[in-house]
């Protein structure tokens, strides 16, 4: 746009506030943290259920004081308008906290100037007592389906002399300010709130209530309301007895809505950022501020999406330097213009677009520069798209699940879930979904990240069908004697390999059938140990598949896993002829009891349990291990939390394994044990972890091992950021993949050669068939063992494309033969548990090469400003100075 | 599995068997009050008794000094140099027993010390450091002939400003030995153990590194005894302070050195360290000439290197990772109260309230009057809000969410003497924790070379062995045993001339209090 409109529009708007008596005083109202936000889109409208198990998913992220949902992309027969009208005209959504003002607000703010082609209240429950989970009555809300009135936009454009503007954003803006008046007149200039605009962009409705957001969906009763694209926020305010949601999220702005999880220390700042350049605030959150931001960078300034999400989160350091020397000079202006207005602190953003301009829907999250923040992206292919976006990777699974059971064409297991790398050179800390429209009019699905780079998916596209009931498919023959024979020998690997190895052949019927022959021989008490022992490196482990897609093969293995499970029998047989699993749930676990002879491992079906306190599963499996159980198989998780914690010390005899989406703290503080996570884990494991043996046959989330004192840790994939912070004593670690940033900062675990800790970081990923991929670095961000003074990182790094400036107070030295003797049983024990041979990793490029050539090792420096030894007596002087 | 309360014998049912093995039998310490005199020969005093060749030995001067401060040791003929800690200095000249005019030789000569002069600073004055040795050594306050300002510093700010408005006469009266000074510290109701403590106050965290074992013990042997706690701080929980579980604190802070299950499972209460008053945003320090070969092995940490925890936790950058932390430990120790402690930023207030709605039962907040040597300066004092600000504002704010009293507020930071306690409840918090006045107490004379060389020099904040070794458990407990009943007879003495039964009955009192500043009353 050029600058002169640039100017009128800030002319316009400044013009606008002044008259409405806005108070120009920068202040915030609220205060939250953290709270729990997700997102999908989908080729096919969704019903708003499918935005209430998410939600509820995520309860505990929020406190109750607020709660809010974004539907973008509605179906218009639903909403009793034609398609025409719904994507041309404006839904003015309308929150009336007083019923009675109507007349009012319609007569000031609506009638006047705006042609309206329907308007109706939302529908709602009468007594909003019977709905739960809300603090006070929610607005009544009223939708407006709107054009502004011809006449009136012409003399709108002639005042502020926008005459040179597109006729629509002309028309964006004068209902962006008929809002802003609005809220002024109704909201912000009063002792008393009144009324407030819930949304005003095309195709677009938020809802928000002081409450939890599933409360939402029961209330207005939008639980069968359709649309390509939900948003929700649980939100955790610590301030105030809040009792209207006009803080709550998601904020809306032109064709927007947006959530945010996390809180600004710059809020101030940008606010100032924000009225210089005419945007005034009305609602004193940072969320309100972000929407805003965004809204300026896109409606006034006209950047394309790359620039607005670098103006929000910018591109430093080592990344910086390794963009492309154009890139830098974009990015440099770019930052030298915005930085004020870049949100500092942990942010996480959730945004939900009608880009009505290019005819698409768009769905984006951002995470800021230091990613303080969690956040998983997950992607589902096939006939029906799905995009998803969440705080937490069980809100994730909860929405898959939940849409399958709608939908059978949709897995839910997605294809690919991941983490973005906050103000990198890779993606760019962001990613985005976009709905649009192909040639043959089919709404289809991409995927970019901020630089847009498409996302690669997986190959396979063969999709199992899961309209068909398993009991109804006709079962192998041959395959059930295979596997039968394999059960008689009690031997797991050769079943193993033998279905792993048909696996390319075989049909999905097949499979399907022979799977559940598996789980259903399985349940017998001589076969069960086998059975599981199958089913979980079927699980674990990465093979061909043919053209088969391996998130469905997962689905089905996984269902007939659980099933399995779930045949086992229950804590209240106590004859020992019933072999050595007993299953508990939540309605047996008040039959909690000692095992007796014969009985081994003790199965906890976590389905229904709450995730943390005294009625979780994990206080479950901490009171049976109180009554003398060891060995623990708990299923079908949902997000729980702090498996193995609380044990104590000495629990050498104790292991546990743990399927579904394991949650947070896991492994935190063991002394002995063995956990493993038979997927993807969450955020804070393996805190202060003492001793012990922690396996992840997927990735890790954040700040995993937050001051660790020692145990042995092998983890299959990528890790989130801060790794191994503060760690001390000798923790000994392999991650396969790599981290997102300040991998071992203050490391601290004495000498690797001397009983002390190390991390191997092998920087490789497993492709489709399982086959060892090294990815583009071993390690992409700053800070790698920053300020560490002891212990040692080894690094696979053939080609030694990590360089010196990525350090910060480490340095790289040859590897010894003493440093390979240290690390081999380490990689042969990886190689164990996730089939990476060390003949593989020692192969680069097909050639074997000696350790020395591919792994690299890094210590500490002896920093000055650390080693303060002058005044030490001279015989520890001594001692120091020889460690150093 | 519904909600429980624990008592001792309960432990068995939450504590998992390896936990409890690590169990000791719990020490038992005598609140008895005991002389503790110096450990120097000759206590630094206010006033020098100078006795001149004069002096004949006639004994006339120690027949009418009521305080001891001429001795002459049995069958000895000369007297032994005064013990001018002792002598009230020219106030003495008014009474009866003024021994330079009983003096037949004039041989004596009273004198201001000149060392006053640069003994403490302005928050700790030369008569507060004073008159504290004197109550750690008596176990009361100074008399007032004594004429020691023990009430307040001379800092021009803070709780230097503030006065109590005391009623010319009580106006009911109360049997002092009827006056209740405990507070109760989960006020939750959320099943987890009541726990009670006998004084308004509790023992702030100085991890082993950043004093020495001594210290560290005289102060859970003072707290044992007065039945309140002590707080390990975050460098670990020392074996030796084992029989003193039930009386100790162990902090959860950002560097997370020493922590581990067994030692959150020992102790009823778990204090989550997320800042210091004294320095906000800096995490804790030890500097690598404190880190010995006991401390680096503690901390399991490489010798002789500077160890810093970092500011803020690292898995808590949000309010809900804050409660999800609170859940953990929860769940590690099924009897622990949780505290939070958190400096004072402008909106400690959120803070606050934020924390209690994430479960805490303590909201601990550190002003920025407090630190020792070891905080950079330029924190001290100049980061956090100040702490007679921070009080008011989050009690008000708690009873305008209708929470206040369901969690307890502790303040921190710059208390020094039982006034200044007094003062912090008056303003709304329920208990304080203090710190530099135990150090005090134990001899410091707040030279601020804590976190210097081999440290404190007087072997308080250090871990230098020869250092250390220059005082003794029995002594170190006794001082403080001695200052905390001092203390108390104080507290005790000021409920009773406001006529009240319970110390809690002065939470929030703020009509009792007036600033110097902003007032016309007359100062009493």
């Amino acid at each position: 746009m050029d600058t002169q409109l640039i100017e009128q529009l800030g002319h316009s708007r400044k013009t606008l506030a002044d008259a409405c008596g806005y108070l120009q005083t920068v202040r915030k109202g609220e205060e939250e943290g953290g709270c729990g936000v997700v997102g999908f889109c989908c080729t096919e409208p969704v019903a708003g259920r499918h935005i209430y198990e998410p939600s509820k998913q995520m309860h505990n992220r929020g406190n109750g004081k607020g709660g809010g949902i974004a539907a973008v992309g509605l179906v218009p027969e639903q909403l009793g308008v034609s398609r025409e009208v719904l994507d041309e005209c404006y839904m003015l959504h309308i929150a009336l906290l007083d019923p009675k003002v109507r007349a009012e607000v319609e007569s000031e703010f609506i009638t006047p100037c705006f042609d309206v082609t329907a308007s109706a209240e939302l529908n709602k429950v009468s007594d909003w007592k019977s709905v739960g989970d809300l603090e006070v009555k929610p607005p009544d809300v009223w939708r407006y389906f709107v054009r502004v009135k011809p006449k009136t936009l012409d003399a709108f454009i002639q005042a502020n002399e926008f005459a040179s503007m597109d006729r629509r954003e002309a028309e964006d803006e004068y209902v962006s300010q008929n809002s802003f008046k609005l809220n002024q007149k109704f909201y912000a200039s009063l002792g008393q709130q009144r009324a407030f605009v819930l949304s005003h962009g095309r195709n677009i409705m938020i809802l928000k209530v002081v409450g939890y957001a599933e409360a939402i969906v029961k209330y207005y009763k939008i639980e069968d309301l359709k649309a390509h694209i939900w948003i929700a926020h649980q939100r955790y305010p610590t301030k105030g007895r809040v009792w209207h949601p006009g803080g709550a999220h998601p904020f809306a702005a032109m064709n927007m809505g947006l959530v945010h999880n996390g809180d600004f220390a710059n809020y101030h700042s940008v606010s100032e950022y924000l009225k210089q350049r005419n945007i005034f605030p009305q609602f004193l959150t940072d969320t309100e501020v972000s929407a805003l931001l965004f809204d300026l960078l896109d409606r006034t300034y006209h950047y394309p999406l790359e620039y607005i999400i670098e103006a929000l989160a910018p591109t430093t350091e080592l990344d910086f330097d390794r963009l492309s020397p154009e890139r830098q000079q974009l990015y440099k202006a770019i930052q030298t213009t915005h930085i004020h207005g870049s949100p500092d602190g942990p942010w996480f953003f959730i945004i939900a677009r009608n880009v009505a301009r290019e005819k698409k829907l768009q769905l984006i999250g951002i995470t800021d520069t230091a990613m303080l923040r969690p956040q998983v992206f997950a992607v589902c292919e096939g006939e029906v798209q799905v995009g998803l976006i969440a705080s937490e990777k069980q809100a994730i699974d909860a929405t898959l699940q939940n849409m399958a059971k709608d939908d059978p064409r949709i897995c839910p297991v997605a294809d690919k879930y991941w983490n973005a790398r906050g103000g990198s050179h890779t993606d760019g800390g962001s990613f985005l979904f976009n709905l649009q429209k192909d040639k043959t009019g089919r709404i289809r699905m991409t995927c970019m990240d901020k630089f847009g780079q498409a996302v690669p998916m997986p190959r396979t596209t063969e999709s199992c069908d899961f309209t068909k009931d398993v009991a109804s498919l006709r079962h192998d023959r041959a395959v059930q004697e295979r596997i039968d024979a394999f059960l008689r020998d009690g031997n797991a690997a050769g079943l193993f390999e033998h279905l792993r190895s048909g696996m390319p052949r075989w049909s999905f019927d097949v499979m399907r059938t022979a799977f559940r022959t598996l789980a259903d021989r399985g349940s017998a008490k001589e076969n069960t140990a086998t059975a599981i022992e199958v089913f979980t490196l079927l699980n674990d482990h990465k093979y061909p598949t043919g053209a088969k897609r391996r998130s469905h093969i997962l689905h089905i293995l996984r269902t007939e896993l659980d099933r399995l499970f779930r045949s086992l029998p229950r804590i209240t047989a106590t004859d020992p002829a019933f072999g050595s699993y007993r299953l508990i749930d939540l309605k047996t676990a008040g039959a909690l009891r000692a095992p007796v002879k014969g009985e081994t491992t003790l199965v906890i079906d976590a389905a229904g349990f709450i995730a943390e306190g005294d009625r979780c599963d994990a206080t479950l499996l901490f009171g049976a291990y109180m009554k003398g159980w060891r060995r623990f198989i708990t299923f079908d998780l949902h997000g729980q939390r702090f498996h193995g914690c609380g044990l104590g010390p000495d629990t050498d005899d104790v292991t546990i394994d743990l399927y579904g989406s394991s949650g947070d703290y896991i492994a935190s503080g063991i002394d002995g044990m063995t956990v493993t996570i038979h997927g993807n884990a969450q955020d804070q494991l393996g805190q202060i972890i003492k001793r012990g043996k922690l396996v992840v046959h997927g990735d890790f989330g954040q700040t995993f091992m937050y001051g660790a004192k020692g145990g042995s840790i092998f983890v299959l994939g990528n890790g989130a950021g801060r790794p191994l912070i503060n760690s001390v004593g000798r923790p000994r670690v392999v991650i396969n993949g790599t981290c997102l940033d300040f991998l071992g900062e203050s490391f601290m675990a004495g000498d690797p050669l001397n009983g002390g800790g190390f991390v191997i970081l092998n920087g490789i990923r497993l492709d489709e068939d399982g086959k060892i991929v090294p990815l583009p670095e071993p390690y992409p961000g700053s800070n790698l063992f920053s300020l560490a003074s002891g212990g040692a990182i080894y690094v696979r790094d053939p080609h030694r494309k990590v360089v010196t400036q990525q350090l910060n107070g480490g340095k790289f030295v040859e590897l010894a033969e003493a440093d390979w003797e240290l690390i081999l049983p380490y990689l042969q024990e990886n190689e164990r548990l996730f089939g990476i041979t060390v003949e593989d990793l020692l192969t680069v490029d097909g050639k074997p090469c000696k350790p020395a050539q591919v792994y690299r090792k890094v210590t500490p420096v002896a920093l000055k400003a650390l080693a303060k030894v002058a005044a030490l007596p001279g015989k520890e002087k001594k001692q120091v100075a020889a460690k150093a | 599995m519904a909600s429980f309360s624990v008592k001792e014998c309960d432990l068995e049912a939450i504590l998992p068997a390896k936990t409890l093995e690590t169990r000791v039998p719990q020490a038992q310490v005598e609140r008895t009050i005991a002389p503790a005199p110096s450990r120097y020969r000759n206590e630094l005093s206010k006033y020098i008794l100078r006795r001149s060749h004069d002096c004949v030995h006639c004994g006339k001067c120690a027949e009418v000094c009521p305080y001891g401060v001429h001795v002459r040791k049995e069958g000895y003929k000369l007297f032994c140099e005064p013990q001018s800690h002792l002598c009230i200095g020219p106030a003495c000249e008014k009474t009866k027993h003024y021994c330079v005019a009983a003096c037949p030789q004039k041989a004596l000569q009273i004198v201001e010390n000149p060392m006053t002069q640069f003994l403490g600073d302005y928050r700790w004055t030369a008569d507060l450091i004073l008159a504290t040795w004197r109550m750690a050594e008596t176990g009361h306050v100074p008399p007032a002939e004594c004429g020691f300002e023990h009430r307040v510093g001379n800092s021009g700010g803070g709780f230097d400003k503030l006065r109590f408005k005391f009623p010319d006469k009580p106006p009911v009266n109360v049997l002092k030995d009827q006056i209740d000074t405990s507070i109760e510290l989960n006020r939750r109701g959320d099943g987890r153990p009541q726990v009670r403590i006998d004084v308004p106050w509790y023992g702030g965290g100085m991890s082993f590194g950043s004093v020495s074992n001594v210290t560290q013990l005289s102060k859970a042997r003072a707290c044992t005894a007065w039945n309140t706690f002590t707080c390990t701080g975050e460098g670990g929980y020392m074996e030796r302070m084992r029989p003193y579980d039930d009386h100790v604190i162990t902090q959860v802070a950002t560097g997370l050195f020493g922590v581990r299950e067994e030692t959150i499972q020992r102790v009823p209460i778990v204090e989550f360290k997320y800042a210091q008053g004294a320095k906000p945003g800096l995490g804790g320090h030890l500097l690598g000439d404190k880190n010995t070969p006991a401390v680096a092995k503690i901390r399991e940490a490489v010798l002789g290197i500077s160890l810093f925890s970092p500011f803020p936790f690292h898995s808590v950058y949000s309010i809900e990772d804050h409660m999800k932390h609170l859940d953990w430990i929860k769940h590690i120790n099924r009897r622990a109260l949780l505290s939070t402690k958190v400096s004072t930023p402008n909106d400690v207030d959120m803070v606050a309230v934020g924390s209690y709605a994430a479960g805490s039962h303590i909201i601990h907040i550190d002003g920025g009057y407090g630190g020792t040597g070891a905080a950079p300066d330029i924190a001290k004092k100049n980061i956090a809000m100040p702490i007679e600000y921070a009080i008011g504002r989050v009690h008000k704010f708690l009873e305008a969410e209708g929470v206040r009293d369901k969690v307890t507020l502790i303040a921190s930071g710059g208390l020094r003497t039982a006034h200044d306690i007094a003062k912090a409840i008056a303003l709304g918090a329920d208990g304080v924790v203090i710190g530099t006045s135990e150090m005090v107490a134990l001899g410091c004379v707040r030279c601020n070379r804590c976190e210097s060389g081999r440290g404190c020099p007087r072997g308080i904040a250090t871990t230098d062995t020869e250092l250390a070794a220059k005082m003794n458990i029995e002594w170190g407990t006794q001082r403080l045993i001695n200052m905390y009943n001092a203390w108390r007879e104080e507290l005790v003495d000021l409920l009773w001339r406001f006529g009240m039964r319970s110390i809690s009955e002065l939470r929030g009192r703020t009509d009792l209090l007036m600033h110097l500043d902003y007032t016309n009353d007359v100062e009493q």
